[in-house]
C-alpha cells in the first residue's frame, strides 16, 4: 500500500443537494502517469478541487503518500508534496515568466522579511539560486527563451506549458494537469507525450491529468479512470477501457463507438 | 545603463534632499518633511494595495493611531520622543494587525468596507474619547530637542525624516524583489494559483497588513512633530484619498512609484492649499485621470520611454488585454 | 414607549433613506460587480440640485424631486460614459478607486458651488414640523412623509425590474451577462442605465432626506456608508435584503443613540457592519453558496 502516491478513499461532494463527486475511490501508484476522462459535468474538474483542497470533501479521505491530507488549506497540501494547474492560465499577469518561475520556488525557499530586507548573504545566495532553478526548469520545458517575458505575452498554449515547469520547479511529488493539452500548437502537441514521459522518468513525478485528446490519454497513460455522473464506471489499462462497453455508452457514444469499432 | 535610469534619479534625489535645508526657507523645508512623511505613507499603501492587491480603506486610520500615540504617551506619561516614537509605531503596527485578523478572511469590497467602518471608529474614538484623546479639539504635542546636536527643531526632524524614509525605501526595496514580494503579488494576481504553490495567504496578508500599519505609524509619529499637533481631522477620508492618489499616481505595485508620488501628489497638494473646493477636485480628478488612462502611472510612463526604470515585478511590457485568463469587469475568478 | 416609538420611526424613516442608498448601489454592484463609492456624493449633489430648485428658483417640491431624479441619472450616465467606460478593462481595485476619485470631484463642485454660504443650507419642511400624537405615539409628519416617499419610490422601483423590458433586460444581464450578449443585450448599455439608475435613486432619496436634514458638501459619505453597510447586510445583491439592512441600520443607530449616548449614534452602525463581518463575512442575508473559486 505504501507505493500509492495518491489514495482517494470514498469521496462524496455535494453542492446543493447535487451529488456532483459519489464515493469515488482513485489509486495511484508512485510513477504513474494517470489519465481522467469523462464526459463534461461527470466530476472531474471537482476532483482535482478536493484533492488539492479547494474544496472539502463531504464524506471519503485523501492520502498523500501515505497519509491523510483531508481537511488541509490548498497552501499545506501543496508544501506536502502535490501540484496542480488549471484549465485556464493561471500566469500571474504582473511578473515575467522568470518571475512566474520563481513564485513556485516559494515553499522551497525560507528568507524572511529580515534576510530579504537587509539583503543578508544567505538570502542573496537563495536567490541566485532560485533564478538558476527557474531558467533550469524552463528549458526543461523548452521555454528558457522566453525568460524575459511578461507571461500575457505568450500564447495561451506557452502560458500553460510555463504552468507546468513553474508546478515542478518546487519539485512536487504528484502534480495533477488539468487538460494540459488544450491551447498547444500542432508542434507542441506532438511532442508532449514525450514531455510528460520525461516529468515521470527525469522528475519521478506522478501524474494525474484530465484530458480530452483521447489520443494522447491512450499513448501516454499507464491506466485510465472513467467517471461519469461522479461516480467511477471504469478503471483499467487504457485499452481495456476502451473496450468497456460501459464507458462507450457513457462516455465516447454512438458515434465515436462507430469510429473506434472501424479503427 | 543610460544616465537618466530609476537608480540615478533616485539617488539625485536623495543628495538633493540632503541638501535641502541649506538653500530652502521655513515653509519650504515644511513641504520637503510633509513629502518625506508621505514617502513612507505610500511605500506601506502600495505593499499592501499596490502589492498585494489589498483593498483597504484604514491607513488613514493607521497612520492617525500612529500620531496620537506617540504624542499621548509623551503628553501623559511624559516618555521622551526617543521612547514614545517607536513604540507609538508598534502601537499603530500592531492595531493595523489585530484588525487585519477579521479581515483576512474578507475579501474585495466586503475588506472595503470593514476596514472603512474601522476608520469611521478610529475617528468616533479620537474625537469622543475626550479623556484620553482631548476630543475633537486636538491637543498640542511637545516638540522635541535635538539638545547635543547643534540643529534646530525643524532641521533636526527634517534629518531624522529623511534617515526613516531612505531606510525604509531601501527595505521595501529588498523585500519585494525577494519571495516576499512575489508571494504578495501572485496573491493579487490570483489567489487560488497562489495557494496551489504552497503560498499561505492568510500569512502573507498579515504580513501586508503589518508593513503598512508600521509605515504609517512612523509616518505618523513623525507628523505629530512636524505640526506639533494632534486632531482627528487630519486622519479622515479625504486623507485617505491623497495616500491612495500618491500610490496610483506614482504607480500601483512600484515602490519607485510611491517615492514619485509622494513628492507629486504633495506638491499639488501645496500649491492648491487655500481652496479645498479645487483640491478636492484635482484630487479626484487626477485619481480618474490615472486610473483611466495612466494605469502604471508615472513609473509606468516612464518605463515605456526611457531604459533603466524597470523595477522587479514591475517592469516596462504592457499589461496584455485581450487575453482569456484576464478577469473581467463584474466576472470572478472561476475554476471550472 | 413614548420614547421607544419615537426612536423606532425616526430610526424606520432613516434607515428607508439608507436602503434607498443601498438600492442604488446594490443596482450598480448587481450588473458591474463594483460598489460605486460616490454613491453619497451623488446623493449630496442631487440634494443640492433640489434645493436650487426649490428654495433659489423657488418652484415647488415636486418639481424640486423630478430636478433631483433626473439630474441624478444624468449625472450617473456621464460618469459612466466618461469614465467607467474607458474603464471596463481593469480590475475592481482600479475601479474602485476610480469612484473614490469621482467621489471628491463631486464634493470639490459642491463645495466651489455651494459651500461658503454658512456650508450649511437648509431645505424647508413640506409639512408641518410639530409632532403630532397619535394615542400615546408621537409623530413627527415630515419623517412620516419622507417614509411614505421612500416605500413607493421601492415599489416603483420594484415594478421597473418587474414589469419592464428595460427592468428585464437588467436583470438577465445581471443573472448572465454572457447569455445576455448572446441575445443582443449590449451589456455596455445595461452598464450604463444601471448607474443611471443608481444615481436617480440616489437623487430621489436626497430630495426625500433634505427636509429632515441640512444640506452640506461632506454630508454624502456617512449616508455612503451607512447605505453601503446596509447593502452589504443584505447579501450586496439583493434588493429586498438592501431594504431589510437600510431598515435595520437605521434603527440600531437611532435605539443606540436614544438609549446609550447621543455620540453611539454616528458609531453603533461601524461597530455593528465589523461585527458582522467578522461572525458572517459574506452579509447576514446572504444564503450560503459555494465559494467561487
Amino acid at each position: 500500500m505504501t507505493d500509492l502516491a495518491l489514495a482517494v478513499r470514498g469521496v462524496s461532494v455535494q453542492f446543493g443537494g447535487v451529488h456532483v463527486l459519489d464515493s469515488v475511490d482513485l489509486s495511484v501508484r508512485s510513477g504513474e502517469i494517470r489519465g481522467l476522462i469523462g464526459p463534461n459535468g461527470a466530476g472531474k474538474t471537482t476532483l482535482l478541487n478536493v484533492v488539492s483542497g479547494i474544496h472539502a470533501p463531504g464524506r471519503g479521505d485523501i492520502l498523500l503518500d501515505g497519509t491523510s491530507i483531508r481537511g488541509h488549506k490548498p497552501s499545506e497540501i501543496a508544501r506536502r508534496g502535490l501540484g496542480r494547474t488549471f484549465q485556464t492560465s493561471r500566469l500571474f499577469r504582473g511578473m515575467t515568466v522568470l518571475e512566474n518561475m520563481m513564485t513556485g520556488l516559494h515553499r522551497r525557499t525560507d528568507s524572511n522579511i529580515f534576510s530579504a530586507g537587509f539583503r543578508s548573504r544567505r538570502a542573496m545566495a537563495e536567490e541566485r539560486e532560485a533564478e538558476h532553478a527557474a531558467r533550469k526548469s524552463l528549458d526543461f520545458v523548452g521555454m528558457a527563451q522566453f525568460a524575459d517575458r511578461r507571461g500575457t505575452e505568450l500564447s495561451f498554449g506557452q502560458q500553460r506549458v510555463v504552468e507546468i515547469a513553474r508546478t515542478l520547479i518546487s519539485e512536487p511529488k504528484v502534480v495533477l494537469l488539468d487538460e494540459p493539452a488544450v491551447g498547444l500548437s500542432m508542434n507542441r502537441l506532438a511532442e508532449f507525450d514525450l514531455l510528460l514521459r520525461r516529468i515521470r522518468d527525469e522528475k519521478g513525478v506522478t501524474l494525474i491529468l484530465i484530458e480530452h485528446v483521447i489520443r494522447l490519454v491512450m499513448e501516454v497513460c499507464d491506466k485510465v479512470t472513467v467517471l461519469s455522473s461522479g461516480r467511477v464506471i471504469a478503471d483499467g489499462d487504457p485499452n481495456q477501457v476502451r473496450n468497456d462497453p460501459q464507458v462507450i455508452e457513457a462516455y465516447l457514444g454512438k458515434e465515436l463507438r462507430a469510429r473506434y469499432s472501424a479503427s | 545603463m543610460p544616465m537618466f535610469c530609476r537608480r540615478n534619479v533616485l539617488s539625485g534625489l536623495f543628495i538633493l534632499a540632503l541638501g535641502v535645508p541649506a538653500f530652502s526657507n521655513a515653509y519650504q523645508l515644511f513641504v520637503a518633511n510633509l513629502i518625506l512623511i508621505y514617502v513612507l505613507l505610500a511605500i506601506g499603501l502600495n505593499v499592501l494595495v499596490g502589492y498585494a492587491g489589498q483593498l483597504a480603506f484604514a491607513n488613514a486610520a493607521m497612520f492617525g493611531i500612529g500620531a496620537y500615540a506617540t504624542a499621548l504617551l509623551q503628553v501623559h506619561l511624559s516618555w521622551p520622543f526617543y521612547f514614545a516614537f517607536p513604540a507609538g509605531t508598534l502601537i499603530a503596527m500592531a492595531v493595523g494587525l489585530l484588525i487585519s485578523l477579521p479581515a483576512l478572511r474578507l475579501s474585495g469590497l466586503y475588506l472595503a468596507l470593514s476596514t472603512l467602518a474601522f476608520a469611521q471608529f478610529t475617528q468616533w474614538v479620537f474625537s469622543h474619547w475626550d479623556n484620553l484623546t482631548f476630543g475633537a479639539g486636538g491637543f498640542k504635542s511637545p516638540p522635541i530637542s535635538f539638545a547635543p546636536l547643534p540643529v534646530s527643531k525643524p532641521v533636526g526632524l527634517y534629518y531624522l525624516s529623511l534617515i526613516v524614509a531612505t531606510c525604509v525605501t531601501l527595505f521595501a526595496q529588498n523585500v519585494v524583489a525577494s519571495r516576499i514580494g512575489r508571494a504578495f503579488v501572485s496573491i493579487r494576481d490570483g489567489d487560488v494559483a497562489a495557494q496551489s504553490l504552497g503560498i499561505d495567504l492568510l500569512g502573507h496578508k498579515a504580513l501586508a497588513f503589518g508593513i503598512s500599519g508600521f509605515t504609517a505609524g512612523l509616518a505618523g509619529g513623525l507628523y505629530s512633530q512636524l505640526l506639533n499637533f494632534v486632531s482627528p481631522e487630519g486622519f479622515d477620508l479625504f486623507q485617505m484619498v491623497i495616500q491612495k492618489a500618491t500610490i496610483v499616481v506614482g504607480g500601483l505595485g512600484s515602490i519607485t512609484g510611491s517615492v514619485l508620488g509622494a513628492g507629486a501628489i504633495i506638491i499639488i497638494l501645496e500649491l492648491l492649499r487655500e481652496a479645498k473646493g479645487a483640491q478636492e477636485i484635482v484630487f479626484g480628478g487626477v485619481l480618474i485621470l490615472f486610473v483611466t488612462f495612466f494605469r502604471r502611472g508615472i513609473v509606468g510612463s516612464l518605463q515605456q520611454h526611457f531604459r533603466g526604470w524597470d523595477e522587479p515585478l514591475h517592469s516596462a511590457r504592457p499589461i496584455g488585454s485581450a487575453l482569456p485568463s484576464q478577469v473581467r469587469l463584474g466576472e470572478k475568478e472561476s475554476l471550472s | 414607549m413614548l420614547l421607544f416609538s419615537y426612536l423606532l420611526l425616526g430610526g424606520i424613516t432613516t434607515g428607508a433613506l439608507y436602503a434607498l442608498v443601498a438600492i442604488g448601489l446594490v443596482v450598480v454592484n448587481k450588473s458591474t460587480g463594483i460598489i460605486n463609492f460616490a454613491q453619497g456624493e451623488l446623493f449630496m449633489f442631487c440634494g443640492f440640485l433640489a434645493w436650487m430648485t426649490h428654495v433659489q428658483f423657488g418652484l415647488a417640491y415636486p418639481l424640486a424631486f423630478i430636478a433631483a431624479t433626473v439630474g441624478g441619472f444624468l449625472l450617473g450616465i456621464v460618469t459612466d460614459r466618461l469614465a467607467f467606460r474607458a474603464l471596463a478593462k481593469t480590475d475592481i481595485v482600479g475601479l474602485v478607486l476610480a469612484t473614490v476619485g469621482l467621489a471628491f470631484v463631486l464634493r470639490g463642485t459642491a463645495r466651489m458651488i455651494w459651500g461658503g454660504k454658512g456650508d450649511y443650507l437648509s431645505f424647508p419642511p413640506i409639512t408641518s414640523p410639530e409632532p403630532v400624537m397619535i394615542g400615546d405615539i408621537m409623530v413627527v409628519p415630515q419623517q412620516m412623509a419622507a417614509l411614505a416617499g421612500a416605500i413607493a419610490i421601492m415599489l416603483v422601483f420594484a415594478a421597473f425590474f418587474r414589469f419592464t423590458r428595460i427592468g428585464k433586460i437588467m436583470r438577465a444581464t445581471a443573472d448572465n451577462a454572457k447569455a445576455a450578449t448572446l441575445v443582443g443585450i449590449s451589456i455596455q448599455n445595461v452598464y450604463t442605465l444601471a448607474f443611471g439608475a443608481g444615481a436617480a435613486i440616489a437623487g430621489a432619496a436626497a430630495v426625500l432626506a433634505a427636509p429632515l436634514t441640512l444640506l452640506y458638501p461632506d454630508m454624502g459619505f456617512s449616508f455612503f456608508i451607512k447605505g453601503f453597510a446596509a447593502a452589504v447586510l443584505g447579501g450586496l445583491t439583493s434588493l429586498s435584503g438592501a431594504v431589510v439592512g437600510g431598515l435595520l441600520v437605521g434603527v440600531i443607530e437611532s435605539m443606540a443613540g436614544g438609549y446609550i449616548d447621543s455620540s453611539m449614534m454616528e458609531v453603533a452602525p461601524f461597530l455593528l457592519i465589523m461585527l458582522v463581518l467578522i461572525i458572517c463575512p459574506t452579509g447576514l442575508l446572504s444564503l450560503h453558496k459555494t465559494r467561487d473559486v
